[in-house]
């Protein structure tokens, strides 16, 4: 694993960490051991990038989570509905997005970030199937677990990451 | 006095907190109109352009995003004294800059409510 690829995977603990901790008041610790998620259990969420790299970052919170996480977000204590609790991940996913591309990219560059949506499971697979990302983050939650796996389509220049290769 | 306050953000979740943040910091509301989008936003404060006190906006949007709102909105008799703040994940120094430049306040998000508080008080003439 290049020096590269460590620095954007610490870089996209970092801010995940303080954004599910800031926006959805949960603590989250990294599992850095553990396989992926299953993600047929998840919600997935994916929000797309152009600017001095583009592609895309995907956030998956077991369906367990959201209902917390959502309440979380929204102060209240009251059942949250199943479109509340979509839009709360593809918010959060947005926001780490937001924050995590100048930390990796510097805040001189320009990204403009897409609107976040939720991924059928049919198109995560393809996803996940299609390309090896170029880095992968795994975070327990306090009941439920979290993955946040970053594609990048073109690398251009000045950056260096490369893809991540599976361990043997 | 009370505020009126336009809140411009695709995502409901978003609008509620930053509404439930406006009522931790105690900042005096008396109305909080609501918009999913620019051109939406644009539409409202056509409605009530001399009523609107702030308006709160996000960058990225469908439909109409918040610069062009913005530049809208400055380009109009009507609306382009009404104090703007900006409310995004945008960590882009030159955006931030051009938009300071048009006498945009700006906070990143995740935010806190006193930041929602202290801010939008300057902006009043609070401080």
């Amino acid at each position: 694993m290049t020096d590269q690829i460590a620095e954007a995977k610490e870089t996209i603990y970092q801010v995940a960490e303080d954004v599910l901790e800031k926006l959805a008041f949960l603590f989250s610790f990294r599992e850095e051991e553990r396989g992926p998620m299953d993600y047929g259990s998840a919600v997935v969420a994916s929000v797309s990038f152009t600017g001095q790299f583009k592609g895309r970052l995907l956030m998956a919170v077991s369906s367990e989570m959201l209902p917390e996480l959502a309440a979380n977000m929204l102060g209240i204590e009251e059942e949250t509905s199943p479109e509340e609790q979509r839009d709360a991940l593809k918010e959060l996913i947005n926001v780490i997005c937001g924050n995590l591309l100048p930390e990796i990219a510097g805040r001189k560059q320009l990204f403009n970030v897409n609107t976040p949506r939720i991924l059928p499971s049919g198109e995560i697979e393809a996803i996940i199937s299609d390309k090896n990302p170029a880095a992968t983050a795994k975070l327990a939650l306090e009941e439920g677990q979290c993955d946040l796996i970053l594609y990048l389509d073109d690398a251009g220049p000045g950056v260096s990451l490369e893809p991540e290769t599976p361990e043997p | 006095m009370p505020l009126n306050i336009l809140i411009v953000d695709d995502s409901a979740v978003m609008r509620s907190m930053i509404l439930k943040s406006l009522r931790m910091a105690d900042l005096d509301i008396e109305a909080a109109h609501q918009a999913t989008n620019g051109l939406e936003g644009l539409s409202i404060l056509n409605a009530h352009p001399i009523d609107i006190d702030i308006v709160i906006v996000d960058i990225n949007m469908p439909v109409m995003n918040g610069e062009e709102m913005i530049q809208r909105m400055k380009e109009n008799e009507k609306t382009k004294n009404i104090p703007i703040l900006v409310i995004s994940t945008e960590g882009s120094q030159i955006r931030k800059e051009a938009l300071r430049r048009q006498g945009v306040a700006f906070i990143h998000k995740p935010f806190s409510p006193e930041q929602i508080r202290d801010t939008m008080n300057a902006m009043v003439g609070r401080t």
